[in-house]
């Protein structure tokens, strides 16, 4: 077992139960694992956009190696840039396989626009390109929506009542039976957000029996949200089981241990009285 | 019965820290003595299996990888069983990421299952695309022109440079996809802007949250079948005849389950009996 493997199987026990600990009570260790999951997050996601989508797709398409002229304007730009990062902006131009694209300079320009929110005085540019952002994913969001959830939808479960192929009753494919459910369930289901009308008499009634459906749904979501909690901490007790072994010098049991004794340590002295578990802890 | 109500008030009332103990201990004991409970593939398992099965010999089938290490042990156990699938099966592997740690995780599958268990070869057996950001955007751009989305593999080869490459330009030119999917972006996006507009049959694993979400679409025949969460990989573990990580961990789920719902019975009965007395007085 090489010493990398062994030093990423204490760190990742560490962080494990420095998680874990969080269902006693706030303490060091749960704030280390915490702070360290959102700093080592951002620092790995603005890295992986950067030399997956901007050095590659974007600088590769302004100053691609394949047009590349040493004397030309844009290019002496290009090698100015390349005079501070040669990783970022390499000698002859980025070879990417891209064609160049000067068009691109419109999404670059929203792009530091957007960064420009972090100075007071002109954050006002960072609206150009949030309502770009915004305008492109509401219409490229609306098209999807009515295709597969609403006339999907409704394609997928309209059934013919004169189909003589069409049971009337079976529990996974579809019948006339499911049909009438879905029928029923949908409508109910809508009508108990309609809230121009007072849910008095026959609308309050149907809209009870919207309810119904509602909670049947929310209970299905609950259980399967229960069992991916379940699965997530499977596969910690998993790993940790793994890690307990001598190969990776007990590395569970240590610092498992050393845990206990400070928490504990903590406990006995009276720490923390005032730093309960979190209701919402679960 | 006063008595037997007092102890179900007293369970209503115990530190919620005693609950966290008793389920760790009930997970952990079936983690080291498995029971070896049955395993039945249900009907949505058993489509994606099919659907995969019936694919013609050298079906080139686009994988995408949309989950990181934190629902690894729902989702990686299906990626692994659907590639073990295809390359039984002699398919032709493609494989995408819309989440940039998914990257990680299909190289990790790759590894396992193409290269030491199956001796496939890069470039003409599979091919490995890797992330680009933009979430439904990348999926678009996979639909309308992948060439013009990756010009590069994820060892910065150029894609014309890959032999497996020739005669994929666009959605269209794949047989199948799988979505290994743990939220947004994944299964929805593939469904609304890939497989429901290009009619390229498609299925799914994901998440146990997110089985709600996608059953519609099953149910509607918009995609072929769906792996819900670790029980799904398990069942497909043993359709294949390759048991993983997923039947290992099934034992715990199980028991975990029981003891879920029975505290939540006892702190029903809890609730009602307070109630009751409260009303009473």
């Amino acid at each position: 077992m090489s010493s990398t493997a062994i030093l990423g199987a204490w760190i990742a026990v560490f962080l494990t139960l420095g998680i874990f600990s969080y269902l006693y009570k706030d303490n060091p260790f749960y704030k280390t694992a915490e702070h360290l999951f959102v700093g080592v997050s951002a620092g790995y996601w603005t890295s992986i956009f950067f030399w997956t989508q901007i050095q590659p797709n974007l600088f590769g398409r302004l100053w691609p190696s394949s047009e590349f002229v040493t004397d030309s304007f844009w290019y002496k730009i290009y090698n100015i840039l390349s005079y501070f990062s040669t990783s970022v902006f390499p000698a002859g131009g980025i070879d990417k396989g891209h064609d160049m694209h000067l068009i691109y300079l419109v999404p670059f320009a929203l792009g530091v626009m957007m960064l420009l929110s972090l100075i007071p005085k002109i954050n006002w540019f960072a609206r150009w390109g949030i309502a770009y952002t915004v305008g492109m994913a509401a219409g490229l969001r609306a098209y999807g929506y009515l295709n597969s959830n609403v006339i999907g939808q409704i394609k997928g479960t309209a059934a013919s009542f004169a189909d003589p192929n069409l049971p009337f009753f079976s529990l996974t494919a579809p019948s006339i039976f499911n049909s009438i459910v879905i029928l029923v369930g949908t409508i109910t289901g809508l009508l108990y957000f309609y809230f121009s009308k007072e849910h008095k008499g026959l609308l309050g009634k149907v809209s009870k029996v919207g309810i119904y459906f509602l909670m049947i749904s929310f209970g299905a979501s609950f259980g399967f949200a229960v069992m991916g909690r379940i699965s997530l901490l499977i596969g910690r007790f998993v790993d940790l089981i793994k890690y307990s072994g001598s190969e990776y010098l007990n590395a569970t049991l240590w610092v498992l241990v050393v845990m206990l004794i400070i928490l504990g340590y903590d406990a006995f002295k009276g720490g923390g009285k005032d730093t309960p578990v979190s209701e919402d802890a679960a | 019965m006063d008595g037997f109500k007092e102890f179900i008030l007293k369970i209503g009332k115990v530190d919620r820290r005693w609950i966290f103990l008793v389920l760790a201990i009930v997970v952990f004991i079936p983690i080291l003595t498995p029971i070896g409970m049955p395993i039945r593939a249900t009907v949505t398992t058993k489509v994606v299996y099919d659907a995969i099965e019936n694919l013609p010999p050298n079906s080139k089938v686009l994988v995408s990888i949309e989950y990181s290490p934190s629902t690894k042990p729902e989702n990686h156990p299906m990626a692994i069983s659907i590639l073990r699938h295809l390359f039984k099966n002699d398919h032709k592997v493609f494989v995408t990421c819309l989440w940039p740690d998914g990257q990680f995780m299909a190289q990790d599958a790759l590894k396992q299952v193409a290269v030491e268990e199956y001796g496939k070869v890069y470039g003409e057996d599979y091919v490995f695309l890797g992330f680009r950001p933009g979430n439904e955007a990348v999926v678009k751009g996979i639909v309308s022109n992948i060439r013009k989305l990756y010009t590069v593999d994820v060892y910065q080869t150029k894609i014309e440079e890959i032999p497996l490459m020739d005669g994929i330009n666009n959605f269209s030119d794949f047989a199948f996809l799988f979505s290994a999917s743990a939220g947004y972006p994944g299964t929805v996006e593939w469904v609304q802007y890939a497989a429901d507009p290009t009619g390229v049959p498609m299925s799914s694993g994901v998440t146990s949250i997110q089985v709600n979400e996608v059953m519609p679409y099953v149910q509607s025949g918009q995609m072929k079948g769906v792996l819900a969460g670790m029980p799904g990989a398990a069942e497909y573990e043993a359709l294949i005849g390759q048991k993983g990580s997923a039947t290992s961990g099934m034992d715990a789920q199980s028991i975990a389950h029981l003891v879920i719902v029975l505290f939540i019975i006892l702190g029903n009965a809890a609730f009602f009996i307070e109630r009751k007395r409260s009303r009473k007085y």
